[in-house]
């Protein structure tokens, strides 16, 4: 069971639609994130995956209704929505490349003004990425992709989300790194932070989370529990077919 | 900043400060030339080395900060002060205007924007009766270098702290990851739109300023020389040969140059143009990042930190 039942949801978005340029992408999203809850968003190239966490982030106008930890999130620009507690962690990870480890982790948390906080946060980010702690001066740019990977994740973590929405997470990296970062987001929840995992690899996004979400051509085609996902004949058959 | 610190810095305005009661005439007029391109290295600094645009569009600030003060007080006939706010509140102006448009560009393509820019200013300004069309305006002569050196000192004094105060806010954090990695600080709730425009607005009051002196102090300007595209190349040189995204690196760039480019043209003329091209060429390939990094890193690599940077950039 989902930890959280019971509560008001984190994350309550309703009748989302979403375009560029005139051009609807998303048409009536409607979906749940609540706290501490690990939910997949799936679906293949083109589905509007990204977009609809631009649409979230607000990067992009939106039509329909964004609920967020009791505040619209609607009327919002991108950096209110950040303080707000909503974070992403880009596709393409979109470090510093020419900052050190820590000097990218400490970018994170740039808005915050507590400094003994930050730097009890930038412990607790050792502690659950080791791999970083041993790379805290090296140039975040000359790292492996899993470890740049990690690192844009703690630099996201670092701002103290609420939801941390992760873009194609497992893309490009070995399948031992990405195994090791889901046992990551289990740690990360356990923190207290919901996540919105955003995967091209339905099987790896539905056997590490929770709940998800089916997206097909801008419209969320099914959702579930992430067991019960896995084994729909129409997910397979999508997935399989493509 | 530590309290030896501020005693150095302290001591090294007071010492800038009193050079008109001890020094020539030359070396008062070389100063406000330095003192004038050092401030436009740090404006430059601001948009170029901390939000990384490479600006070519910083001599219109100057421009405009000059023609703020040549129509205000030749053509309204009000007081300097009045001349310089006009200026600034030109330049702040174009900075939101043109900025807004300009700045969604990245990379070459800003730079060539910003550098079509000053090009037009200078169609643009050649047709307005009230700059004085292409003949340009003669400003009421007032013969006192000191002062405009000690304008110009303090201009600069201003211009530094201000990117003290840069290195250690939120906003100066803010255009350092626009510069590392623009999609990364957007994601990180940076507004990446209003700081660029707010860098770029920063660094053109303070161009506008220092073009405002400069104009009350040569007490003529026109179109040609307010725009000039060549003063931009300049301050880009300084800054970077100083070490662009460093608080005294634009400076101690400016300073040096100026002081090596006017012995040259005084010493040895014909070689005094090339100088400018040789400086970029050495710069680049030895030492991309500038004399701040040098002083950094010189002692851990020695005279192989020269070695280095040829080999990182496959020169």
């Amino acid at each position: 069971m989902p930890i959280g039942d019971g509560q008001n949801p984190l994350l309550k978005v309703g009748a989302l639609g979403a375009g560029y340029g005139g051009m609807l992408m998303l048409r009536d999203i409607s979906l749940e994130v609540r706290r501490a809850e690990i939910v997949a968003l799936v679906g293949g190239n083109g589905a509007g995956k990204t977009t609809l966490l631009r649409a979230l982030s607000r990067v992009i106008a939106s039509t329909g209704s964004i609920e967020f930890d009791g505040r619209d999130l609607v009327p919002m620009t991108p950096d209110e929505a950040f303080g707000a507690g909503l974070v992403q962690v880009p596709e393409g990870r979109q470090l510093f490349d020419r900052m050190s480890v820590e000097d990218n982790l400490r970018m994170g948390a740039y808005r915050r003004g507590d400094q003994a906080a930050v730097s009890r946060d930038l412990d607790r980010m050792y502690a659950i990425f080791p791999r970083l702690s041993d790379r805290r001066q090296q140039i975040a740019g000359s790292m492996s992709g899993g470890e740049q990977q990690m690192c844009a994740m703690a630099r996201g973590l670092m701002a103290a989300p609420k939801l941390l929405m992760i873009d194609e997470m497992s893309l490009g990296l070995a399948p031992v790194v990405v195994e090791q970062l889901m046992d990551v987001l289990a740690a990360i929840r356990g923190e207290g932070v919901a996540i919105l995992l955003v995967e091209q690899d339905v099987h790896l996004a539905l056997s590490a989370c929770d709940r998800g979400y089916v997206l097909e051509a801008g419209q969320i085609v099914r959702e579930g529990m992430a067991k019960e996902l896995a084994d729909d004949p129409a997910v397979r058959r999508a997935y399989l077919g493509i | 900043m530590t309290a030896a610190r501020i005693a150095l810095a302290s001591l090294a305005i007071a010492v800038l400060a009193a050079v008109p009661w001890f020094g020539s005439d030359v070396l008062v007029q070389f100063g406000i030339n330095a003192l004038l391109l050092a401030v436009l290295a740090q404006g430059w600094n601001i948009i170029g080395g901390y939000a990384g645009y490479a600006s070519f569009g910083n001599s219109v600030f100057y421009g405009l900060g000059s023609y703020g003060v040549a129509i205000t007080m030749v053509q309204w006939e009000l007081p300097f002060a009045f001349g310089l706010a006009f200026g600034v509140l030109m330049a702040v102006i174009f900075a939101f205007l043109l900025g807004l448009p300009v700045l969604r560009l990245k990379g070459h393509y800003f730079a060539i924007a910003t550098l079509a820019l000053a090009q037009v200013m200078i169609a643009i300004v050649s047709n307005v009766p009230l700059a004085g069309q292409n003949i340009g305006l003669v400003l009421p002569p007032l013969n006192n270098d000191p002062l405009f050196y000690e304008l110009a000192l303090g201009l600069l004094t201003a211009v530094t702290l201000t990117i003290f105060w840069l290195t250690r806010s939120r906003f100066g954090f803010g255009l350092i990851a626009i510069r590392e990695n623009e999609e990364g600080a957007a994601v990180m709730g940076v507004n990446t739109t209003l700081y660029k425009v707010l860098a770029f607005a920063l660094s053109g009051v303070f161009s506008a300023l220092a073009g405002g002196i400069h104009a009350y102090w040569i007490t003529f300007l026109d179109p040609e020389s307010a725009f000039d595209i060549s003063l931009n190349v300049k301050m880009i040189i300084m800054a970077v040969f100083g070490g662009p995204g460093t608080i005294l690196g634009p400076v101690i760039g400016a300073l040096t140059l100026s002081a090596v480019s006017e012995l040259l043209s005084s010493e040895v003329t014909s070689v005094a143009g090339l100088f400018f091209g040789i400086v970029v060429v050495a710069a680049v390939v030895l030492m991309p990042r500038g004399l701040a990094d040098i002083v950094r890193r010189f002692r851990k690599s020695g005279w192989r930190y020269f070695a280095e940077n040829i080999k990182a950039h496959r020169i």
